[in-house]
């Protein structure tokens, strides 16, 4: 009985407590980036707290965020004043729902990111709000046994599975970790890498000659991957605990690792194959839907997170970069140095090539990216024949490149309507 | 039976076997139930180096840092609020809803009675991705949208079932005839139910209450649709914790699993009561 008094106590303590605390008048900032408590912390402190009126930031997994736009926006009104998500997510949305946003006059420093985010019609979208890559880090033990004459900063994917096996064989176990857990991001790493480093393409070459020497080499790598990859989907946990070594990741996933132990690890470029050094960007986008309650202090957020101080203050929280020009200045967390110096020296490298988001495939992107994440399955984890597994997905590429009709994106030639898949 | 009976000498080394798979048995039921909820609260009191280092340490070293990143967090003790408020609602609507409907499902035949048992069991057929978005809409028309109230209407619907079928089967357990004695003795309907059966089945009352509570408390999709404002706690941790560093995941967990074993410790009595062990 004493509990019980004392549970109600406790209780209507936390009442009075909750009082002080009212909602008022803010705008709503509904977000699928920046999820992590961490950066959602940093994003309320850091990053909103200099916005005059106020910003209630809410993050979400992207089911909510979307059933609840998707409501407001059928109701015909709603609460959401600004909308923060991936440049794949507003792909899913109907461009007509969202505002457009030329009359802002801000914009981001890159012409493709812009044209992306007219998502096919002749006005903005979304803005660019900030972006992202992929690339590898390593445990400074894993050093000791990188092969002969490689160098770090140039590997090629040969060296790579040489070097994952010589840890393989120095320490007795398979020390390369692969985000392909259930929320891993591997099928970036499949768009992005594999496929542009191998075929110089993605859609085009899906099932060619050189993609089945891409999986090949893929497998061989996969027989020196920690077999519990399949469990990871952020790498900068296993960096920490050490059940991996070299890793693969996105950029702002592998953070903790370097901000937590800046000594310990390095960063540098993906691998190169025989079409060059592929790799991919990620764009995170903001957007206000036609049902925000307040589009006057909606638009002021918006054109408050394109400010070079906001962005820099972003890339502080989220470990995502500025898409509009800022000068980074010199303090800024080891996360973001060797990130950062990852990516230019990978952008900078002779044998580059740069891989542009999917684009055009609009609410069918999770599917295209489901192809590539069930050919991986089928061929690494169930141990299928390769070519008969990419002679049976081709036939569902075909089919969502066809039913979208989008053209070919780099590095795939450019097509005269949908892309085809030779 | 007849073994025990005839042989009682033969039949003492079987007990004792049995009365050691018994004790083994509640052993292993209480270590399910406390171990990782003990590892959730090392976990909880380490430094991150700790928690990602291996092997682990079975004494917790009473590192704050985790939990005070928390009490800094924003909105936590609102949501909390929120998270209280709703599974309360929750609770009493599936039990004045529930309840009666389980008092005629056992005291009266009607036609259709199995159809709607089966029936009452289909709110948990649609899986709630799906419901969200035209509650969604349908809430932001009618102005329960971001209310507690409103989320506690849906957690209700999930709560039901249970509620029906856990009174169902309670009220089938107290015999019938005890009611018709209270009748011949002066009651109404109305007054047997309250002097006779209700204190019966207060305990099994109880219990459904806590089914509803674990129910709501738990829920994630809905309040993350329905709820902006007015978040639960469960909304408002969960969603950020799938990416959290391992180090606040395990805080975070502990700090939502706290309030529902508190809940759970203060009632337990009723919980027991229904399953006929002694009120201690």
């Amino acid at each position: 009985m004493t509990l019980r008094l004392n549970l109600a106590g406790a209780v209507s303590g936390l009442a009075v407590l909750c009082t002080g605390v009212a909602a008022q008048a803010e705008v709503l900032f509904w977000s699928t980036q920046a999820r992590p408590v961490e950066e959602a912390q940093a994003m309320r402190e850091n990053v909103l707290a200099g916005f005059a009126d106020g910003v209630d930031y809410q993050p979400n997994e992207e089911g909510p965020w979307l059933t609840r736009l998707q409501a407001e926006i059928q109701a015909g009104s709603g609460s959401i004043g600004v909308l923060g998500a991936l440049e794949g997510n507003f792909a899913a949305i109907d461009p007509e729902t969202l505002v457009d946003l030329d009359e802002l006059g801000v914009k981001s420093t890159s012409d493709t990111y812009n044209s992306l985010a007219m998502l096919g019609t002749d006005s903005m979208q979304f803005l660019p709000w900030m972006q992202a890559s992929y690339i590898m880090a390593a445990n400074k033990e894993a050093l000791q046994y990188l092969p002969e004459g490689a160098d770090i900063d140039a590997l090629t994917y040969d060296q790579l599975i040489e070097w994952a096996a010589n840890v393989h064989e120095g320490v007795g176990q398979p020390k390369f970790g692969f985000p392909a857990g259930p929320k891993g991001l591997k099928h970036r790493f499949f768009q992005g890498y594999l496929y542009p480093s191998f075929t110089n393409g993605v859609v085009r070459t899906f099932a060619s000659p050189e993609a089945v020497t891409a999986w090949q080499k893929f497998l061989e790598l996969w027989e020196h991957t920690n077999p519990a990859s399949t469990n990871f989907s952020f790498m900068q946990e296993q960096l920490l605990s050490g059940d991996a070594w070299i890793v693969f990741d996105h950029t702002s996933r592998l953070a903790q690792a370097f901000n937590d132990r800046p000594d310990d690890f390095v960063a540098f470029p993906a691998p190169a194959g025989p079409t060059g050094r592929g790799f991919m960007p990620v764009l995170a986008g903001i957007a206000i839907p036609s049902t925000a309650p307040d589009m006057d202090a909606a638009k002021e957020l918006v054109k408050y997170l394109m400010q070079p101080e906001t962005q820099i203050a972003t890339l502080r929280a989220t470990n995502f970069f500025p898409v509009v020009e800022a000068e980074l200045p010199d303090d800024m967390p080891p996360s973001v140095k060797a990130a950062g110096a990852a990516v230019a020296k990978m952008s900078a490298s002779p044998d580059a090539n740069p891989g542009m988001l999917p684009s055009g495939l609009g609410e069918k992107s999770g599917d295209f990216s489901r192809i590539y994440v069930d050919t991986f399955e089928r061929i690494v984890l169930a141990g299928q024949p390769i070519e008969q597994v990419l002679e049976d997905q081709k036939k569902q590429l075909m089919a969502i490149m066809e039913e979208t009709g989008a053209p070919c994106w780099a590095p795939d030639a450019p097509s005269d309507g949908a892309c085809p898949v030779e | 039976m007849t073994a025990t009976d005839t042989l009682p000498e033969a039949a003492a080394a079987p007990r004792k076997a049995g009365q050691y798979v018994y004790a083994a048995s509640v052993a292993l039921l209480c270590a399910w139930v406390i171990v990782p909820l003990y590892l959730l609260l090392i976990n909880t009191l380490s430094s991150p180096e700790t928690v990602n280092s291996f092997p682990k340490s079975f004494i917790p070293e009473f590192d704050l840092g985790s939990l005070q990143f928390f009490a800094g967090f924003e909105g936590m003790l609102v949501a909390l609020k929120n998270s209280v408020v709703v599974a309360a609602m929750t609770m009493v609507l599936s039990i004045t809803i529930g309840a009666p409907a389980g008092y005629a499902l056992s005291r009266f035949d009607f036609r259709g009675k199995e159809l709607f048992r089966l029936l009452i069991l289909l709110t948990r057929a649609f899986p709630l991705p799906l419901l969200a978005l035209p509650l969604a809409v349908l809430f932001i028309r009618t102005g329960l949208d971001d209310t507690a109230f409103g989320l506690a209407l849906v957690h209700t619907t999930l709560a039901i079932p249970f509620a029906v079928l856990i009174t169902f089967s309670l009220f089938s357990g107290i015999p019938v005839e005890l009611e018709e004695a209270a009748w011949t003795l002066g009651c109404t309907r109305y007054t047997a139910f309250t002097k006779v059966v209700l204190p019966l089945i207060l305990p099994g009352i109880t219990a459904s209450a806590i089914f509803a509570f674990v129910i709501s408390w738990n829920e994630v999709f809905a309040a993350a649709v329905l709820t902006i404002e007015n978040r639960t706690l469960t909304a408002f941790l969960l969603q950020t914790l799938g990416e959290a560093p391992l180090h606040l995941k395990f805080a975070g967990g502990f700090i939502l699993v706290v309030p529902a074993l508190i809940f759970i410790f203060a009632v337990r009595k009723y919980l027991f009561a229904m399953w006929g062990i002694a009120n201690r």
